[in-house]
């Protein structure tokens, strides 16, 4: 008995996000599935939970030919999807919370709260027997793997055959994660499949039957478990594709010496979140990238350098100017910028202009007295905008209708325009979230010229190639610590993914 | 011809931008309306194309777009304010209330503008302060003033007793033309040239258009926000003051039907020139539509309730379209 998906295929406009897919799912076994980050994974779970419809392809549940045209019509052909961001209303308990839509109530409608909660308790002693879980506290005070199985539990309470799991163990600790490890084993001996998806590939290796490997929206191969360790998996999903160019995979040219160029951002015993991090140090034409796993803290780290929210402790200096005071105008003085991620909530507004959004940090560049100059103006957002290559009709065009990349390039933009050299520091995130692959390599093209420029660059990102594309050096970050740089010259995304995994297992 | 327009647009994704040409009808449509409607009044309506009925017009629409005026840099910066109504009240019966108490109208002028500043002051601080939405915060603000206007008058009219250089204000003309026609179009270039060609009006642009964006940009979104709530009341009581000098009393009630009005100026200019974005010409023009429209009916000899109905169905209307192209997020 399976679910059967043949010859996938699912298009986005100006991308194929998968290509002739075909992957059988069984109810008896744990089925893995990895890649990188834009390798399809998401796609391809979408599809088989019902949220997103293929643009050709037949999905066949136990034999029979199927429309997935909803989460609930999945539902209703036994597929459930717990997704990894958690779905639990934090204020109800666990039993509330696993009954949620499906209350028993008296004939006018009333809750019988008796009944939910025995109802809840036997759903819980029938999938996981013997497990210790209080059902009757908000799961807002229980721990990360407790509101896992409850949401685990909730997704089986109908007739559930398949079961998908987004990175279920991405906020787990160690414990805690082995102690899920042993729910999802059972599964399959009662009959229900479950397709994982996680970026622990030991963990993949540990707990699936077989798993399935998807490169580029490509099926690579499934394979037995016998037949995968880390290492093939690795390998398969990273190999590159022939007739790429080499320049996109080279590493950049090292700064003259590094080591001896004057440091420009220096960092001392930072505390933010969960991250610690004694020294910190990036200098002149250096291009740094930070790496690590979902909530790992690389990011909460390379933001809260500009803006200084939830910093617990930390000593910062720019170009040895140590500074006092937070906020995001302190930081902007000393010269350091933020290109954010998440552009369109974080630093552009879609209904105002490119140059109303290209002069949203330095209007007063074309002004006097607070008196706008168009002229002056327009001649410098047009040398932005040709510097950069944004690709808009006129500068008047709303933002909103401009391609992920051209967005992007002004989120940069508002940092070059009437503001050459300024910024000394320029931090990333995720600097090619939604672009297409032409814009990236301008983007990255433009961090290499900036930094030969004289500025300092950090990048927070989980895309590992662009790390190896653009860094000279990059530091993985493993549940908040720090690890040791990993040089441009021993880059490979092998020696990232046990750098960013390395205490998973 | 035809078969090859049916293809191209079949095979365009639906998520690709939209043509020129509808972004053009997008932005000019109303104006076409309101031109339409122009033509069609002075075609069949009698007494409509005069030049008496036209500057009875311009001094019908003065007030209105003043307080619109206001409204907009509030929309710009993305703060409604729901006690724009008795601001105007507020001032229109304060300056006549100092004036017939004996003070000069300088100082009478003045305590006004005070008075405006303050209620902008605290509305920006209940909104971006405390952090109450601007919505429920100015609409309490409301009532506190409605409460405040009465009492100053105990619920009666002022009138009598106030200078000639005061009742010339609004009621004078200048080479036939109403000087309350003089005063909007100075309120409405500066407003504009505010907006448009300053630093500042950049900067309460951003701030309306994406807050996040403004504040990691740098920009010191709590003093432009509140910034635009001051100006709001400071249009709202020019506006007040030349109310009261215009109608020769200052009356507790009479500034509560600015409110809807203003609201109306502003969606029906939000429908032009930038779909979605609060602009002063938009909002002038917003202003022309309702004075015409009402105008027009008022000589065909429609109910004045008739009128609230139509300008109920235009707000509907404009909010409708507007909607369509952006979120209006002002909770």
């Amino acid at each position: 008995m399976s679910v059967h998906l043949s010859d996938i295929l699912m298009e986005f406009p100006g991308t194929r996000a998968l290509d002739e897919v075909n992957v059988a799912f069984h109810f008896n076994e744990v089925h893995g599935l990895v890649g990188e980050n834009g390798a399809g994974k998401s796609t391809f779970v979408n599809i088989l939970g019902g949220s997103l419809q293929p643009t050709r392809g037949r999905i066949t549940v136990a034999g029979t030919d199927v429309t997935l045209s909803s989460p609930r019509s999945a539902l209703g052909h036994g597929i459930a999807h717990v997704s990894q961001e958690g779905s639990l209303v934090p204020s109800l308990t666990g039993a509330e919370n696993i009954m949620l839509g499906v209350e028993p109530r008296h004939t006018a409608g009333i809750m019988r709260r008796g009944a939910l909660r025995s109802e809840a308790e036997r759903l819980l002693a029938t999938w996981f027997p013997g497990l210790d879980l209080d059902l009757h506290r908000p799961v807002g005070d229980l721990p990360m793997a407790d509101r896992k199985v409850i949401e685990i539990v909730r997704a089986l309470r109908g007739d559930i055959r398949l079961l998908i799991l987004d990175e279920p163990t991405a906020t787990l600790e160690a414990r805690e994660k082995k102690q899920l490890w042993g729910i999802i084993k059972r599964l399959p001996t009662k009959g229900v499949g479950v397709v994982l998806i996680s970026h622990f590939l030991s963990e993949v290796v540990e707990l699936s039957d077989r798993i399935t490997v998807l490169r580029d929206g490509k099926h690579v191969g499934t394979l037995d478990r016998a037949a995968a360790s880390e290492a093939v998996l690795t390998d398969l999903m990273l190999r590159r594709e022939a007739g790429q160019p080499e320049a996109e995979t080279a590493a950049p040219s090292t700064p003259a010496d590094p080591a001896t160029a004057p440091v420009i951002l220096a960092v001392e015993d930072w505390a933010v979140g969960s991250v610690e991090m004694d020294a910190f140090h990036l200098r002149r034409g250096e291009i740094v990238g930070l790496i690590g796993l979902t909530g790992a803290g690389h990011f909460g780290f390379a933001r809260s350098l500009y803006a200084r929210q939830g910093v617990v402790r930390g000593e910062l200096s720019v170009d040895g100017q140590p500074i006092r005071g937070s906020g995001v105008r302190v930081m902007q003085r000393a010269g350091v910028a933020l290109v954010p991620d998440h552009r369109m909530e974080n630093a552009l507004a879609g209904d105002g202009t490119v140059v109303e959004n290209l002069t949203m940090v330095h209007p007063e560049f074309a002004a006097k007295s607070g008196i706008l100059n168009r002229s002056l103006e327009r001649r410098e957002a047009d040398r932005v905008i040709k510097l950069l290559n944004v690709k808009t009709p006129n500068q008047r065009q709303l933002i909103r209708n401009l391609s992920g990349g051209n967005k992007q390039k002004v989120s940069i933009g508002k940092w070059l325009y009437g503001a050459e050299a300024r910024y000394k520091v320029l931090i990333f995130i995720e600097p090619a979230e939604g672009v297409d692959i032409g814009a990236k390599m301008e983007i990255y093209a433009h961090m290499r010229r900036l930094a030969a420029e004289g500025a300092a660059i950090l990048i927070a990102s989980s895309d590992l190639g662009e790390i190896a594309q653009v860094c000279h050096r990059a530091i993985p970050f493993v549940h908040g610590r720090p690890g040791a740089d990993i040089h441009a010259r021993d880059f490979s995304e092998g020696q990232f993914i046990t750098a960013i995994t390395g205490d998973a297992a | 011809m035809t078969s090859q327009t049916a293809q191209i647009s079949a095979s365009t994704p639906a998520s690709a931008p939209k043509p020129v040409r509808s972004d053009f009808v997008q932005r000019y449509s109303t104006l076409g309306v309101l031109i339409l409607m122009f033509l069609g009044f002075s075609l069949f309506v009698d007494r409509f194309l005069t030049p008496f009925n036209l500057s009875n017009i311009l001094q019908q629409i003065a007030i209105l777009t003043i307080v619109g005026s206001g409204l907009t840099f509030g929309f710009a910066a993305k703060e409604i304010d729901l006690s724009v109504g008795y601001t105007v009240g507020l001032a229109g019966i304060l300056v006549p209330l100092l004036l017939t108490m004996g003070y000069p109208l300088a100082l009478a002028l003045l305590a006004g503008l005070l008075a405006g500043i303050i209620v902008g002051l605290i509305n920006g601080v209940l909104i971006t302060k405390v952090g109450i939405p601007s919505l429920i915060a100015t609409l309490a603000m409301g009532s506190i003033l409605f409460g405040v206007n009465f009492l100053m008058t105990g619920g009666r009219a002022i009138y009598g007793g106030l200078p000639g250089t005061y009742l010339a204000l609004g009621q004078g003309r200048l080479f036939g033309i109403p000087n309350l026609a003089f005063f909007m179009v100075c309120a409405v270039a500066i407003a504009w040239f505010v907006m448009e060609r300053t630093v500042f009006g950049r900067y309460v642009y951003a701030v309306g258009g994406n807050q996040k964006a403004a504040e990691l940009s740098g920009v010191r979104i709590t003093f432009y926000r509140m910034a635009a709530l001051v100006l709001v009341s400071v249009f709202a009581v020019i506006a007040g003051a030349l109310l009261a000098s215009r109608l020769g009393s200052g009356q507790p009630n009479v500034g509560e039907r600015y409110l809807l009005d203003g609201l109306a100026t502003v969606f029906i200019g939000m429908t032009m020139f930038r779909p979605g974005t609060a602009t002063v010409l938009g909002t002038f023009c917003g202003a022309l539509f309702i004075g015409v429209i009402n105008n027009g009916l008022n000589l065909i000899g429609m109910d004045t309730y008739i009128q609230n109905i139509v300008k109920g169905i235009i707000i509907l209307t404009a909010v409708a379209i507007v909607s369509r192209t952006t979120k209006l997020n002002l909770l």
